[in-house]
C-alpha cells in the first residue's frame, strides 16, 4: 500500500468542493461597519499616565457595580465588557422531551448504581451531602464521553427546589475530570444570562443565572469536549479538585452553593 | 506597488487603520479557505456561506485585537470556525460530511498505465469511503490537515484545540484509518 498520508493528499487533490460563494460584506462600503475600538479609545501604550488612572479607576468601579443584578446588563454595555456577558442573537427553545427513561430523554448514558459507576471510573465521585443519595445515577463510558468517562447524578424532587416541568427534575449533577475556561462557554450564553465567577470552598467555579445552550471544557485527555446543558436552568459550574461539577437546576445561587458547600 | 500583490500583512496594517478596500482584498484572498474550512465543520454549504461571512464581519470588528506581524490564516480560521461549530451546536444537528471524487478524476502521473490509472483511482474512491465513514473528530482533523492543507498551527485554530492535541488526534485518526483500509483491501 503507498503510503497513506501520501495517499491522503492525493486524495484531498481531487475533491470535488462545492463553489465557493462571492463573499460580500456590503455595510463595509456603507461605512455602517466600524472597527471595534478598545473601550479606552485608544492603544494604552501613547494614553498618558493620567488616563490610565482614570481607566483603571473607571473598570475598578464598574467591577464593583457589577455586582449587583439590575445595573449589571447596563454598565456591562457601557463598558463593553462582553467577555463576561456575551449575548448570542437567537437561543435554541429547549423542545418537551419524549416519553421513556429519564437517561435516554436527557441522553445521560447506561444507568447504574452509584457502587458500580463507583467500580468503573478511576476517579472519586463527589457526593452532595445536602441532597442526600441520588435517585438515579447514569454513566457514560470515556468511548462516548469525556476521557474516564462522566457520570450524572439525577436528584427528583427535593424540598424547596422546583422541578423542571420539562424533565420531572430537580437538580442534576454531572461529574467530569478536567478543567473549565469561561471564554468557552461564556460564548453559548443566552441574551438574559449572566456569568460570575465564584469560590466555594476554596474551589474555583462559576455561576450562569439563566440558560446555558453549551458547555465547553478540556478533559483529561486534554481534549476539547462540549456537553449539553439538559435542565435550561440555573448552573453552578465547580473545579472540584480536577473534577468538574456541574450542579444544574432551578436553584437560586445560595441553594446551589449550599449543595457545592456539602460536596465531599 | 501596482502589479505586485500586496502581501497580507500589509493588507492588514491598511484594514486596521480602517481601509475597507483592503479588508475586501482580505476577503477575497480568504473566502475559498474560510469557506472550505466552515464547509468541513458544518456539512451544509449554506452553513458554511452563512459561517464564512459572519466571521469575515466578526473579523473585521476585531481587527483592533490582531497583533501586528502575527500570522493572520490561523486568527482567521479562529473566528470562521468558531462561528460555523456555533451554528452547528445552535442547529444542534450535526450533519454528516460526504466528500465527494471531483468528476473525471485521473490520478495522473503517478500512475504508469491506464490500468495502474484505473486502479489507483479505485484505491482513492475506496480511501474517500472510509474517511467519510470515520467518525467525526477523525474526519475533521484529517480533512483540515489533508483536504485544507491545513498547517498544525491552522488547524488547531480551526479546531479549537491546541497544537499538540492536533498532532495526536491525528495519529490516532490515521492509525484507525490505516486498519479499515487495511482491512478492506484483503475483504
Amino acid at each position: 500500500m503507498p503510503d497513506l498520508e501520501q495517499q491522503l493528499s492525493v486524495l484531498g487533490n481531487a475533491l470535488e468542493w462545492p463553489p465557493t460563494p462571492d463573499i460580500h460584506i456590503p455595510a463595509l462600503r456603507g461605512g455602517r461597519l466600524s472597527l471595534a475600538a478598545p473601550w479606552w479609545g485608544a492603544p494604552v501604550s501613547i494614553l498618558p499616565r493620567w488616563a490610565l488612572a482614570a481607566a483603571a479607576a473607571i473598570l475598578v468601579a464598574a467591577t464593583g457595580l457589577l455586582a449587583f443584578p439590575p445595573s449589571r446588563e447596563a454598565i456591562a454595555n457601557w463598558v463593553n465588557v462582553h467577555t463576561i456577558f456575551q449575548q448570542v442573537p437567537h437561543l435554541a427553545t429547549p423542545k418537551p422531551q419524549p416519553p421513556g427513561p429519564l437517561g435516554e430523554r436527557l441522553g445521560l448514558g447506561g444507568r447504574t448504581t452509584l457502587a458500580s459507576a463507583e467500580r468503573q471510573i478511576a476517579w472519586h465521585i463527589a457526593l452532595p451531602a445536602t441532597l442526600g443519595r441520588p435517585d438515579e445515577v447514569y454513566l457514560q463510558p470515556p468511548t462516548d464521553a469525556p476521557a474516564q468517562g462522566e457520570v450524572t447524578l439525577v436528584y427528583a424532587t427535593r424540598p424547596g427546589i422546583p422541578v423542571a416541568a420539562q424533565t420531572g427534575v430537580s437538580v442534576l449533577v454531572t461529574e467530569a475530570r478536567g478543567t473549565v475556561d469561561q471564554n468557552f462557554f461564556g460564548k453559548m450564553m443566552g441574551p438574559n444570562t449572566t456569568l460570575e465567577a465564584v469560590t466555594v470552598a476554596g474551589h474555583k467555579g462559576y455561576w450562569i443565572a439563566g440558560p446555558l445552550n453549551e458547555f465547553f471544557f478540556t478533559d483529561a485527555n486534554g481534549d476539547g469536549r462540549s456537553d449539553t446543558v439538559r435542565l435550561a436552568a440555573n448552573t453552578l459550574i465547580l473545579d472540584f479538585a480536577g473534577t468538574i461539577v456541574r450542579i444544574e437546576g432551578n436553584l437560586t445561587k445560595a441553594q446551589a452553593v449550599e449543595i457545592a458547600t456539602s460536596l465531599g | 506597488m501596482e502589479g505586485r500583490p500586496e502581501d497580507d500583512s500589509e493588507l492588514f496594517a491598511r484594514a486596521q487603520r480602517g481601509d475597507t478596500a483592503a479588508y475586501e482584498e482580505i476577503v477575497r484572498r480568504y473566502q475559498q479557505l474560510a469557506f472550505r474550512t466552515a464547509y468541513v465543520i458544518t456539512g451544509s454549504t449554506a452553513e458554511a456561506e452563512d459561517a464564512a461571512q459572519e466571521g469575515f464581519v466578526k473579523a473585521f470588528r476585531a481587527l483592533d485585537r490582531f497583533r501586528p506581524g502575527a500570522p493572520p490564516r490561523p486568527w482567521l480560521l479562529r473566528i470562521v470556525a468558531n462561528e460555523a461549530r456555533n451554528r452547528v451546536r445552535s442547529t444542534q444537528r450535526r450533519l454528516g460530511l460526504e466528500l465527494r471524487l471531483a468528476e473525471g478524476f485521473r490520478p495522473g502521473d503517478a500512475a504508469p498505465s491506464p490500468e495502474a490509472a484505473s486502479v489507483a483511482a479505485e484505491d482513492t474512491a475506496r480511501l474517500l469511503g472510509l474517511v467519510n465513514a470515520l467518525g467525526e473528530e477523525d474526519r475533521l482533523v484529517i480533512a483540515t490537515r489533508y483536504f485544507l492543507e491545513l498547517s498544525g498551527e491552522e488547524a488547531a485554530a480551526a479546531l479549537g484545540i491546541p497544537e499538540g492535541t492536533v498532532k495526536s488526534r491525528l495519529s490516532r485518526a490515521l492509525t484507525r484509518l490505516r486498519a479499515r483500509y487495511e482491512e478492506a483491501a484483503s475483504a
